[in-house]
């Protein structure tokens, strides 16, 4: 009963939020120089359409029509959102925005997906390492080396993995997601090409996220082996592998979070990878319908970015509970 | 093993007269107060240290204690004056960067704890001797109920048999008046202060230890609930015949439930002996200031009077003389150029250059 009420108060908050972007980013193509809806009309008039074409087919590009009243064009538009009509892309002209999204998302989910589980995976195991073994030099030097790794830039890793990998070893392709010599489909000729297109992006997507995750679990993990209740484990003679167990649970609890938000990040988080792999996911189209003023498009692709972080914080906040009985039961 | 079926605490008329006694002799430090077949415990020159600026410094300098088989020993002293590092020396458990610098510790049963490592010391704990921790208010894994935990306590020491395991757990918990199925489906954040202390204790007692020591176990209690547990105490304590170790600063707490009491100060046992004896005749002058500054026992609180000064740190306990020289209303020239040895009457002693000549 409890959890019905929470589960409604946040997707009410939820939904308040989208909203309140989903305004944001109408007003902001409003108020952008030139007006870019209006510049479109202009076009479309120049190219011959009668005015009442033009406005049809702004409408339908923009979901909304420019010289209506400013009251009436925010409630088309919100009515067009409602139904996930985003507009159409300017750039590949006709093509509806959603169309365009939805085909860049997949290859951009599996490559952060991917990404942020090695990152995570291998992040905390140095970080438990490092801090099981604090006092060694090996510790040290393994804590040295993921502050370092996090201060990289990302390109500057993808560039570095470009170039030794791809250039100079040519051990893995320069970019791209798969060989176009390969047959779609379930064979093992284009699965293995795309794994291998796949290993640097994701290698690189690792490597960025890596030093995080290492110093903030060997912090966690160094915080919860200080607990009074580890100690009394140790006094009780509690076998190490419960205690590492114990150990572990707790120190997990404060990264679970963080994990879930990076999860919602994952559409925004791969833009310099994208490019430098030039891999057709939500980054690369969130930079090229920039530089192609491809406004609707580039709406779609920043309303998706959000509504994921929305939406991986709410799920964050409802499955916190089920791991933590401190929230569950109080 | 036998435990000996001694009259908890001597009586009173006999320990009058060991005050009135002149000493039978000086001991040195490395003896303990004890006949060789009553002690469960024997601690001798134990010395532990912690590395400070000024280099290692005693936290437990030169302590001889012996604990009276099947009787409740308090411990008791102001803050930092070494209680707990002495007690978690007991379990070989030296909190790092403590160092044992010397000494031994014995344990019937055990043998020479300080020698045990690996598994051999993991199993001693827990099965030998029962901690019940300072902090007991946060003592158990905050996500998983007690009733699992206790089990991961018997598996970790060989105990298998899940319904053993549970029979115990339930008869302690009637035992100290809680409602075990309740309490063994329970989290931490579920339990008052109370009862996390009195889980803490049914922890300590799940393996049958024979020796169990209570750090501080009604500090951050309410009074009702603070009387509660020292009657649970007491009553573990007698249907067990175990041999106890209670801690506290409290002096009433140790008055109210120790058969011996030994009162520590900046790391050394300075007087130690029947509580009866040490309460009625404390001998050295940092006993009678902590029992005149204690309302219960000067009788009014008008007469209370505060200890004097601040208790030291590593860093400030005189390194030549008598540790609290700076304190003492009695100190002489000699307290500042030796340490005081430690003066035996029957079995009552204390370590204080005028108090000895108080008793000659
Ligand atoms: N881990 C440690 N590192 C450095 N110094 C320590 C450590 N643990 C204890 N000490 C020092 O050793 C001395 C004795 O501490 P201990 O905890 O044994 O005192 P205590 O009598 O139990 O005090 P309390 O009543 O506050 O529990 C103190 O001066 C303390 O500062
Ligand atoms: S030896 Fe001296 S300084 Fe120390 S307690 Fe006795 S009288 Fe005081
Ligand atoms: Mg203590």
């Amino acid at each position: 009963m409890q959890l019905a009420r929470k589960l409604a108060a946040k997707l009410v908050t939820g939904l308040v939020m989208i909203w309140v972007v989903a305004t944001a980013t109408f007003f902001l193509v409003l108020e952008m120089p030139g007006n870019p809806a209006l510049a479109q009309e202009a076009a479309d008039m120049q190219h011959g359409m009668s005015p009442a074409q033009a406005a049809s087919a702004t409408a339908v590009m923009f979901g909304f029509v420019p010289k209506q009243p400013l009251p009436d064009q925010y409630r088309h538009y919100l009515w067009q959102l409602l139904h996930f009509n985003l507009g159409v892309s300017i750039a590949e002209e006709g093509v509806p925005v959603s169309h365009i999204v939805a085909s860049a998302a997949p290859w951009t989910v599996i490559l952060a997906s991917f990404g942020i589980i090695f990152s995570f995976l291998i992040g905390v195991t140095l970080g438990i390492l490092t801090a099981i073994r604090r006092t060694t030099r090996l510790a040290d030097g393994l804590t040295l080396l993921g502050a370092f790794i996090n201060g990289v830039p990302v390109f500057v890793i993808a560039i570095m993995l470009v170039f030794v990998f791809a250039t100079i070893l040519a051990i893995f392709p320069q970019g791209g997601t798969v060989s176009v010599l390969e047959t779609p489909g379930w064979n093992a000729g284009y699965l293995g090409s795309l794994v291998v297109h796949a290993v640097l992006p994701v290698a690189c997507y690792t490597l960025a996220g890596l030093g995080a995750w290492q110093l903030t679990s060997k912090s966690s993990v160094i915080t919860v082996l200080g607990d009074d209740f580890i100690l009394a484990a140790e006094l009780r003679g509690l076998r190490p592998l419960t205690l590492a167990r114990y150990v572990a649970r707790n120190a997990m609890l404060p990264l679970f979070t963080i994990l879930a938000i990076s999860f919602g990040l994952m559409f925004s988080g791969a833009v310099f990878i994208e490019e430098v792999f030039n891999y057709p996911g939500l980054g690369e189209l969130l930079i090229a319908s920039i530089t192609t003023k491809d406004f609707p498009v580039l709406d779609g692709a920043f309303l998706l970015i959000i509504v994921a972080v929305i939406l991986a914080n709410i799920l964050a906040d409802l499955a916190y509970p089920l791991i933590d009985p401190r929230i569950r039961r109080s | 093993m036998t435990r000996l079926a001694r009259q908890p605490g001597p009586d009173p008329a006999g320990s009058a007269a060991a005050v009135e006694a002149a000493p039978d002799s000086v001991l040195a430090p490395d003896r303990g107060a004890l006949g060789d077949g009553d002690a469960a415990v024997r601690v001798r020159d134990l010395t532990v240290s912690f590395p400070t600026a000024d280099g290692p410094l005693p936290a437990v300098a030169g302590v001889s204690l012996d604990l009276a088989r099947s009787h409740i020993t308090g411990l008791v002293g102001e803050s930092g004056s070494g209680k707990s590092t002495l007690a978690l020396t007991l379990l070989n458990a030296v909190p790092p960067p403590g160092h044992v610098d010397g000494g031994s510790v014995t344990i019937e049963g055990v043998g020479d704890v300080l020698a045990l490592h690996g598994a051999d010391l993991r199993k001693m704990r827990g099965a030998e001797i029962g901690y019940v921790f300072q902090a007991s208010q946060n003592s158990l894994n905050p996500l998983k109920p007690v009733g699992k935990q206790l089990l991961d306590l018997g598996r970790s020491h060989g105990e298998r048999d899940q319904r053993v395991l549970l029979r115990r757990a339930r008869a302690l918990f009637d035992e100290m008046g809680m409602d075990a199925a309740r309490v063994l489906a329970s989290y931490q954040h579920e339990l008052s202060g109370g009862m996390r202390q009195r889980v803490g204790i049914a922890f300590a007692l799940l393996l049958n230890a024979h020796v169990v020591i209570l750090d501080e176990p009604t500090t951050a209690l309410d009074m009702l609930t603070q009387a509660l547990v020292l009657e649970i105490i007491r009553k573990v304590h007698a249907t067990r015949h175990l041999t106890t170790l209670v801690i506290s600063h409290d002096v009433g707490v140790i008055g109210d439930l120790a058969d011996r009491m030994a009162v520590m100060y900046a790391g050394r046992i300075v007087e130690e002996g029947p509580t009866v004896q040490v309460l009625a005749g404390p001998r050295h002058p940092y006993t009678r200031g902590l029992l005149t500054a204690m309302p219960r026992i000067a009788g009014d609180v008008s007469e209370a009077r505060p200890l004097p000064g601040r208790p030291p740190d590593l860093a400030s306990i005189p390194r030549q003389g008598c540790v609290f020289r700076p304190r003492c209303p009695l100190a002489t020239r000699a307290c500042a150029e030796a340490e005081p040895p430690v003066t035996v009457t029957g079995e009552h002693r204390f370590a204080c250059f005028v108090a000895a000549q108080e008793v000659s």
